[in-house]
């Protein structure tokens, strides 16, 4: 009896911890998204709650970690949808920046590859 | 060595479909378009300011800065475009990389925002920009782009360069609005994320929209049963989610919400009843702990209820 009340007040607390948190996608308690209408994606991230609340705890973590101003984070999270959310969670390294800079890393490739080619180096070949 | 340069060479082939253009169509280019210079790694917001006032909504350039650029990667990401299109209430709607569809989408008034990469494979330089023109008879494209108010580019180069994106680029719409060439799953799904985003009074005039275009669709009837949640329009929420049903018996989702419109009138025997339907109907694993989980809530609220009830005098 004690032990299923405790598991009642720990369930409580968890949907409390998620109806609550600033981050969460989740709007009202016991509605179900649209999202969870529209495609098998979506479907999955918008029953995933808990694992969407923890994925926008760590984007706003990468976020704060790439420079953004901590009061501007959860409004910025909050426009993601939740297949969204856990998508960048996994990928945020790999995604694209567009901002024009050019890439050092592929400059140095390319200076690399045309001496490469004139037979400067041989710097590709395998030994 | 060699693999490398065949991957490089790769890109400069372009798909018939994505490059045709039907014959006749005539040069179109929204000079009214406004234009925001970008600062330095900021094209993002400059296009995404370009694009949004373009579709009436009232935005500020340092408040989409905020919103999309990530000062240590210097550059916006895509997801990011799309999030800041959503909280300021209107649809992004990610189109089929196609001239024609570019040239139909201009023909409605509305320029697009594309992914470039202005360098090569080995050098990415990456860019959004927003289409504002094309020129059919001199075969380039108009672009307000970084600090051109209008760069003309010919269509062959911004192939190419757009192609390293996949032909990466969205259309912001009202809530009102349908883009030309409509995919009813992408639209539904755009305007389940503008709910999602908090948006739910855009998002209600959205599936309004929707319904006018498909009658009785169950999605958009869904969505529409959630916005009335959202404002606390516990009637009507119940009435479209009963409509829904209509069309879709089997629904658990929709059962699920008509319970929680019940409840939120202290009909608590009538939502109880509704949720045991959804239990025995349902098949789906993650939505049976979303659907114990109403039932509880719903049980906690009646049994609130009565205690609140036997303590007044």
């Amino acid at each position: 009896m004690k032990f299923v009340r405790l598991r009642t007040t720990l369930l409580h607390l968890v949907s409390l911890a998620i109806t609550c948190t600033g981050f969460s996608q989740v709007s009202y308690a016991g509605v179900i998204d649209t999202a969870y209408l529209v495609d098998q994606e979506s479907r999955a991230a918008s029953l995933a709650r808990l694992e969407v609340m923890l994925a926008s705890e760590k984007v706003a973590g990468q976020l704060e970690s790439f420079g953004v101003d901590s009061a501007l984070i959860a409004e910025r999270i909050r426009g993601l949808s939740d297949s969204e959310l856990l998508t960048l969670e996994k990928e945020m390294d790999r995604q694209v920046a567009a901002g024009d800079a050019l890439s050092l890393v592929g400059a140095v490739f390319l200076v690399l590859l045309i001496l490469e080619l004139v037979g400067v180096t041989d710097i590709f070949k395998s030994i | 060595m060699p693999a490398f340069l065949v991957f490089v060479s790769a890109c400069a082939s372009i798909p018939p479909r994505v490059g045709e253009l039907q014959a006749g169509q005539a040069p179109i280019e929204l000079d009214d378009t406004p234009f925001f210079p970008q600062r330095q790694f900021q094209c993002g917001p400059a296009a995404l300011a370009t694009a949004l006032t373009s579709s009436g909504a009232d935005v500020d350039l340092q408040a989409l800065v905020d919103r999309v650029y990530l000062p240590g990667k210097q550059g916006s990401l895509q997801v990011e475009m799309l999030a800041a299109t959503r909280t300021a209430g209107r649809i992004p709607y990610l189109i089929d990389g196609r001239l024609q569809v570019l040239w139909a989408e201009l023909s409605a008034g509305r320029p697009i925002v594309v992914l470039q990469n202005l360098g090569v494979v080995a050098i990415p330089r990456w860019h959004f920009a927003v289409v504002v023109g094309i020129d059919t008879e001199r075969d380039v494209v108009i672009l307000r782009s970084g600090t051109d108010r209008r760069r003309v580019t010919g269509l062959r180069t911004f192939l190419r360069t757009w192609r390293r994106s996949d032909f990466w680029g969205f259309v912001i719409l009202r809530p009102s609005e349908l883009p030309t060439a409509v995919d009813d799953v992408r639209y539904l799904k755009a305007v389940a994320a503008l709910e999602n985003a908090g948006r739910s009074e855009e998002a209600a005039t959205a599936w309004r929209t929707a319904l006018q275009a498909w009658p009785n669709n169950p999605v958009a009837l869904f969505g529409l049963g959630n916005a009335a949640l959202a404002r606390g329009d516990n009637l009507a929420a119940e009435a479209l989610f009963r409509r829904m049903l209509e069309a879709e018996p089997s629904s658990a989702a929709a059962r699920n919400n008509l319970a929680m419109a019940l409840a939120r009138q202290a009909r608590y025997e009538e939502a109880l009843r509704e949720i045991g339907i959804a239990l025995q109907a349902n098949r789906d694993p993650a939505l049976d702990r979303e659907l114990q989980h109403t039932k509880t809530l719903i049980t906690n609220m009646s049994r609130q209820r009565a205690s609140d009830t036997q303590a007044e005098p």
